[in-house]
């Protein structure tokens, strides 16, 4: 083997290794909550470092499911944040091919102003947003709560699909015209068909956004019935006996589905951010 | 097919004014090309004929209708766009039947019309396929089928070949003299390449600055260019400039700048256009300059001057020559056995001699 | 029978707002077409007032000439803007843009006017009621402002020692997440085997719902029962000498908050980072590296001089955006310290802000908070993208 064969094969290894203890830091913790959600009740608080714990039993998950509203939790999040991507997404479509398409008086004020929502503190709107819920009566609803998320994710969207319009040719959409659709159906037909893998990340990032909220959750809902997830899981294990096994088996049920898809779209997350931000 | 009048086009871009006043008749089943170098507006002008861009002032009228406020696809005009513009999410055979689609044609029509296109262009055996399998040849030829199945009044060209190879360029430029044939349609025709412009065209409009410089067939507007810009646009290698003065010397035109004197003989320059002391620019194209050899072209008043560089082409040679401090281009047949730094005599031929004024930059010879 | 009425709810909701949106769209075109009829401004201010009377006065439950008068003004600018401003131009990118826009204005801007209009008055909850009741508040001028800086949300800390802590925690944040995302793409940008399920493995963190990954990562920093302790207890035990070099298991949770939090949030945002920097790489040409290798460079030169300045204009949105996330960023302080009674020495300005709104409910106070951060966050942002602009300029 030659020395600069060798010397590559070395460096190899070290990468290999480098790597694998960034990804055992990463994946450990998630490992931790599943063995945590096996262990049987006694077992909860140990120092057992072993992924299968002795006695691995199922009862967390099924107390979870028997003696909680986990799955009501569970759906009353789906809905919420199904409805609410579906809002976002539509409206930073259309919002995003005005400003990737055309020039038109305000357009700089409406991009700043976009940024500028990205510097609003959390937590600065939500008693502005509460207050408007109490006036419409839709506290504790998922009708509050879906306004209430509804923009929150807009200004990001609308920024990744402008950046992702850019780089589709003002050609088509011009040989369309000519073909016989009309602006609106060039935009319908040939640029939406082609914009799939953006709207899956604008779709993926309104989803995670709003799946992964408490912060008005807490102050909108307050009947255990409605809470989503987050609240119930918070609950769980905010009570003055923390329930780790429950905690840890609803911790992975709700993390095994957005794992899944998030990584399915991982691939298409990485080229649109970085396309967003290179044309940012 | 159709006639496309163009009655005193303006268009501004905020202030900027990219065409000032084109007016150009196209007839039915004639083949124009629009020439011009990059930024004269030639673009432009198809777009708006196209229906793309929105008219600043003026008419533009496909068969006496007039067009400017109507929606492109009510214009009856198909156009092969400079990057083919194929809707990637779409088979080819979707490709060329989407405006049949859209226009809720009848299936065995749209087949039948999709499938001759394909049998002109021999495109059969890739209709399943998406546009980014295919070369670039092939989806220049799915672009122009796209246009062809429509029937449109007018075809319109921007640039189709700029994007391919020298040799696929030279292919696709027979082809579309081939369809042009077969077809017999009324085409435009927008390139900034003037060999495309004289093979494919049956008039040329060449355009600067946002004006048309001049209309006509490719070899009146390489015979009798009207004035210095088309002069040295048309015609490869680049038309030789000499600048100077006339004299009067026994009813003679006579032409002197520093390096060299030359009559001009009166067929070329009419006596009215003869003034003394003009300012005048003279242009010779490389054929037209003759260079002395052993066995070669005799030359009458010759002219004494230096090669600098030879090219050989192959068939031709450029030759490089400098004469006093005034650089000039031949071309002559391949071989020319001489050195760089020898001596050569050279002279011109005064049939094909164009003279310019040197402030208006128009053509004063005959 | 709940979920079918849940579903029913939702898409009876969503049909009502594609038929707002659909309402919206007509009403700014019927604008767009009819600005310079010469009925265009009875007919505008008498329809739509009363029409936006009917529809608001329906869902906030009441109608009143006052509401109407008000909505007679909204018309007659819009209407005036329309005939004088616009002039039935640019109608398609209005168009596309107005659902959008409105449903910002309602649910961002006016959300964010309120605020600005409450930190010039006294909300807390003492004047609740009285506001309740006959909804006018005490007007106090800027002396809100003037708290916000003089004294501190929170029990223990001042203003400024509290930004100061917000800096600290932002730039190591940002610092490691940076560095960490950095040289995993670095690592993974070679040609080696399983790359795919590095990458997998290493986007974990971020693809993690953030309750859950705040939540577990706390309990790893548990004083008994967390993975840190016994991890270093187990060390303790192979490695006697350790102790004296003052390692041993401690209180995170209640020692060393800060730290925690700035670990557990290190750890959650490298993959963003790592995913944009490997983005960057990926798109430098080859080419470069050869014609550095043809002229001798090293690999640190390479990085140096090839590398870094190339990846530099991917990375600087996501370092900007990165900035003021972690500026911003209160879930993993909330979550790791917030339960009633938790400490309080990790807050930064965002988490003492929520917490004086809604844990103290000086409401006022915490409106001016925000603007605050806010302002210093906007002058940020502005300040570097400008001079990030400039150095595009000059390339």
């Amino acid at each position: 083997m030659s020395a600069a064969a060798k010397r590559k094969r070395i460096n190899h290894l070290l990468i290999h290794a480098g790597l694998i203890c960034f990804a055992a830091a990463c994946v450990y913790p998630l490992l931790r909550i599943f063995s945590v959600s096996l262990r049987p009740g006694d077992k909860l608080f140990s120092t057992d470092l072993s992924l299968i714990p002795a006695g691995a039993t199922f009862i967390s998950y099924a107390r979870l499911l028997g003696d909680t509203m986990f799955l009501r939790w569970l759906w009353n999040s789906l809905i919420i944040t199904l409805a609410t991507s579906f809002i976002g997404v539509s409206l930073a479509s259309t919002a995003a091919y005005a400003f990737s398409r055309f020039r038109f008086p305000g357009k700089k004020a409406g991009m700043i102003l976009l940024l500028s929502s990205q510097m609003i503190p959390a937590g600065m709107l939500i008693l502005p947003l509460f207050l408007m819920i109490m006036k419409l009566k839709l506290m504790n609803t998922y009708l509050g709560m879906i306004i209430a998320y509804s923009v929150s994710s807009l200004p990001f969207s609308i920024w990744i699909l402008k950046g992702y319009y850019d780089t589709i040719p003002r050609s088509l959409e011009e040989a369309a015209l000519v073909d016989g659709t009309s602006q609106v159906g060039a935009f319908w037909r040939i640029i939406l068909p082609l914009t799939t893998p953006a709207l899956s990340i604008a779709f993926l990032f309104n989803f995670t956004t709003a799946w992964n909220e408490y912060l008005v959750a807490r102050v909108v809902l307050f009947s255990a019935k409605q809470y989503t997830w987050t609240l119930g899981l918070f609950e769980l294990q905010g009570q003055y006996i923390t329930q780790w096994g429950m905690f840890a088996a609803g911790s992975m049920l709700v993390t095994i589905p957005v794992l899944c898809v998030f990584l399915y779209s991982s691939k298409w997350l990485i080229s649109g951010l970085t396309l967003g931000s290179v044309k940012g | 097919m159709a006639t496309v009048q163009f009655k005193g086009i303006v268009k501004k871009f905020g202030d900027n004014l990219v065409l000032n006043g084109v007016d150009v008749d196209i007839k039915d089943h004639e083949f124009v090309v629009i020439v011009g170098p990059s930024g004269c507006g030639k673009t432009t002008l198809l777009r708006m004929l196209a229906g793309l861009e929105e008219v600043t002032d003026g008419e533009i009228f496909i068969d006496n209708l007039l067009v400017n406020e109507l929606h492109p696809s009510k214009r009856e005009i198909a156009m092969v766009f400079q990057d083919y513009a194929l809707y990637p999410h779409m088979t080819v055979e979707e490709n060329m039947n989407f405006a049949l689609r859209l226009r809720k044609m009848a299936k065995t029509e749209i087949l039948s019309r999709v499938t001759e296109a394909a049998n002109i262009l021999q495109l059969g055996k890739f209709l399943k396929r998406m546009p980014k399998q295919l070369s670039g040849g092939q989806r220049q030829r799915v672009a122009i089928g796209r246009a062809i199945v429509r029937k449109p009044k007018v075809f319109l060209f921007d640039e189709p070949l700029s994007n391919l190879d020298a040799k696929l360029r030279e292919e696709m430029r027979v082809e579309i003299a081939k369809l042009y044939q077969r077809l017999n349609a009324t085409i435009i025709y927008v390139t900034h390449d003037q060999v495309e412009a004289m093979t494919l065209a049956g008039r040329i409009v060449i355009m600067n600055h946002g004006i048309v410089q001049q209309v006509g067939s490719p070899i009146e507007v390489y015979r009798k260019p009207v004035n210095l810009f088309v002069a040295g646009f048309i015609g490869s290698p680049t038309m030789n400039f000499l600048s100077g003065r006339l004299s009067i010397a026994d009813g003679v035109a006579v032409f002197s700048n520093e390096s060299l004197t030359l009559p001009i003989p009166a067929f070329v320059l009419p006596q009215k256009e003869a003034a003394d002391g003009r300012e005048v620019v003279l242009g010779i194209r490389p054929d037209d300059v003759m260079v002395e050899r052993p066995g070669g072209e005799k030359c009458s008043g010759k002219i004494d001057g230096v090669l600098e560089v030879c090219e050989l082409l192959g068939h031709r040679e450029n030759l490089y020559l400098k004469v006093g401090g005034q650089r000039l281009l031949a071309t002559v047949e391949a071989f020319f056995n001489r050195s760089p730094g020898s001596a050569v005599s050279l002279c011109f031929n005064y049939q094909n001699m164009h003279v310019f004024d040197k402030t208006t930059e128009r053509r004063i010879s005959e | 029978m709940d979920i079918l009425k849940s579903i029913y709810e939702v898409s009876w909701f969503i049909l009502l707002i594609a038929a707002g949106v659909a309402a919206l769209e007509g009403y700014f075109y019927s604008h767009f077409k009819f600005y310079a009829r010469p009925w265009f401004f009875p007919a505008a201010l008498s329809v739509f007032p009363a029409l936006a009377l009917a529809v608001f006065g329906t869902l906030l439950g009441g109608y009143s000439f006052k509401l109407w008068l008000y909505f007679l003004l909204a018309e007659a600018a819009i209407a005036a803007f329309f005939r004088f401003a616009v002039k039935g131009r640019h109608t398609v990118p209005y168009l596309l843009l107005a659902p959008a826009f409105v449903g910002l204005a309602l649910l961002l801007v006016y959300p964010f006017v309120f605020e600005v209009y409450l930190s010039f008055h006294d909300l807390k909850l003492t004047t609740i009621m009285m506001w309740k009741n006959t909804g006018t508040l005490p007007f106090v001028g800027i002396s809100q402002y003037i708290k916000v800086f003089t004294t501190s949300p929170l029990s223990e800390i001042t203003f400024w020692a509290l930004l100061g802590r917000t800096l600290v925690w932002t730039f190591s944040n940002v610092f490691f997440h940076v560095l960490g995302g950095f040289l995993l793409a670095l690592m993974l940008n070679n040609h080696i085997r399983f790359k795919g399920v590095y990458r997998t493995l290493l986007v974990i963190p971020w693809a993690m719902p953030q309750v859950v990954a705040v939540l577990a990562m706390r309990g790893e920093f548990h004083s008994q029962n967390g993975f840190v302790n016994i991890i270093i207890a187990k060390l303790l035990a192979v490695f006697p000498f350790l102790a004296h070099l003052g390692v041993a298991p401690v209180q995170w949770l209640s020692d060393y908050p800060l730290l925690t939090c700035t670990l557990i949030n290190i750890w959650l945002g490298i993959p963003f980072m790592m995913v944009v920097i490997l983005g960057g790489l990926q798109s430098i040409s080859s080419s470069y590296y050869d014609a550095a290798d043809i002229d001798g460079a090293s690999y640190s030169q390479k990085l140096r001089f090839i590398t870094l300045p190339l990846v530099r204009p991917v990375m600087m949105p996501a370092v900007t955006l990165g900035t003021v996330w972690t500026f911003n960023n209160i879930n993993v302080i909330y979550l790791v310290t917030g339960q009633s009674g938790g400490t309080e020495q990790a807050d930064i300005l965002v988490s003492a802000l929520y917490k004086a709104a809604f844990t103290y409910n000086r409401y006022s106070y915490s409106a001016a908070f925000a603007i605050v951060v806010f302002a210093m966050l906007f002058f940020f942002s502005v300040f570097y993208l400008k001079s990030f602009d400039a150095a595009k300029d000059e390339r």
